[in-house]
């Protein structure tokens, strides 16, 4: 069993409004980080909310039941992450101890549940070990790590986070490298959200209405993303701005077909204004497939 | 004729409409839905169709490989939807005046869609679990 614990007790101070439930791509962020860690594979997963006596208590913990989790809410805000992160570990000692705790600050758009497949499956390879994607080098979020080492996390001084915890056990830690720079991405302030918006706002840009099917449609969790190009922007264009606007499907932006008003295009086709786009997952296939 | 429907297939209609008297060869394919794949259990399979699209692609492969055979007739039929172990989930039939003709058009009509035309089969397993059935993405690329 590995489970997630998702600290969204948080105030929000920076971004001055409750940012868990800001909504990127059409779906409140909390929403994308436990969908995400719940179909890559983490049972169960644990949101650590405010209490519900704050503004922002009760629709987080409504959003995060509806969604399957179980709600930790606590009468009084935890004093940090780490504090919270403890409440949750707490949980899960109550109930099940997990081989492994996946741990994400709650405000990371770019969890998706590849990356959590990914994660998940580095850390079956070697469950001694702490894994932690990277991009660049530059160590991302979310974490994976083995309960032995968690749970020492009530014996450090409170004066230290999560990281001195991994610091301590560095010899543990294996790095995977994705290529995925969204993993650094968090969202604190309100300048944070520009990579998310739709670039909509932008004077000039042609906005498409892209169709969405099978796969995509679920792991997207739409049937339709809009997105906007550049006048003159090509299929390639159109591939990169999916990707973009809904990072889940990156791995289908680059790799399936796209359709321009029911023909398969090449990447330099340039879409007219209006023109019916939808994005493609290999087709049911034929004698070749498993 | 051409069509996608939730309904179940009915072959004698189009068989009826193939009839010709300059025919000598009538190929019919059908596709199931096959319920032991080696030691998984399918439960049932779900369709998903863009369907402008399909109908569009299925009218074209009909106008290539008349294009291509001294063909008749032909009618293609797609389920979309749940379907249950067994049940037919595509016709592929071709009207020609001999039968070899009607062989390979009829396979050629068949291959071709399954590598073409915007249609997605979903398993879903008696385990439980749930796949759409297409090839792996490569894996050099994922996340």
């Amino acid at each position: 069993m590995i489970a997630a614990v998702v600290p969204a007790a948080g105030k929000s101070e920076r971004m001055g409004r409750p940012k868990l439930l800001i909504e990127i791509a059409g779906e409140p962020l909390l929403a994308r980080v436990v969908t995400a860690l719940a179909s890559g594979g983490a049972c169960p997963v644990i949101v650590v909310a405010p209490p519900r006596s704050q503004p922002e208590g009760p629709p987080i913990i409504a959003l995060a039941e509806r969604l399957g989790a179980i709600v930790v809410a606590p009468d009084d805000r935890p004093a940090d992450m780490r504090a919270s992160i403890q409440l949750g570990l707490d949980a899960l000692r109550a109930t099940a101890t997990p081989q492994a705790v996946i741990l994400t600050p709650a405000d990371a758009p770019g969890i998706s549940q590849l990356l959590i497949e990914l994660l998940i499956e580095e850390w079956r390879a070697r469950p001694d070990r702490i894994v932690i994607p990277t991009f660049e080098g530059r160590r991302g979020h979310p974490v994976v790590l083995p309960w032995s080492i968690v749970s020492t996390l009530e014996s450090l001084p409170h004066n230290l986070g999560l990281n001195a915890l991994i610091a301590a056990a560095s010899a543990s830690v294996h790095t995977i490298e994705v290529a995925d720079r969204t993993i650094l991405l968090d969202l604190d302030v309100p300048a944070d959200l520009e990579f998310w918006d739709a670039p909509t706002a932008a004077p000039g840009m042609v906005v498409h209405c892209v169709r969405l099917f099978a796969s995509a449609r679920e792991l997207a969790g739409t049937s339709e993303l809009e997105v906007a190009l550049a006048p003159g922007g090509t299929v390639a264009d159109l591939r990169r701005a999916i990707a973009h606007r809904e990072p889940r499907l990156r791995l289908l932006a680059e790799t399936a077909l796209i359709a321009v008003d029911e023909e398969y295009h090449s990447d330099d086709a340039v879409p007219q204004p209006g023109a019916r786009i939808a994005l493609i997952p290999p087709v049911s296939g034929g004698e070749t497939n498993p | 004729m051409i069509s996608l429907t939730t309904q179940p297939i009915q072959v004698e209609p189009m068989l009826k409409r193939l009839e010709s008297r300059h025919g000598g060869a009538i190929c019919l394919f059908l596709g199931t839905v096959r319920e032991f794949t080696r030691d998984k259990r399918t439960l049932a399979l779900e369709y998903e169709a863009y369907s402008e699209m399909a109908e569009r692609k299925l009218a074209e492969l009909e106008h290539q490989a008349r294009a291509r055979w001294p063909i008749l007739g032909v009618e293609i039929a797609h389920r979309v939807g749940r379907l249950e172990g067994g049940e037919v989930s595509v016709a592929v039939a071709v009207s020609t005046p001999h039968r070899a003709e009607s062989f390979e058009a009829c396979r050629w009509l068949i291959d071709t869609l399954k590598e073409v035309v915007p249609i997605w089969k979903k398993e879903e397993w008696s385990d439980g679990s749930h796949e759409w059935i297409h090839p792996a993405p490569p894996t050099e690329t994922r996340a």
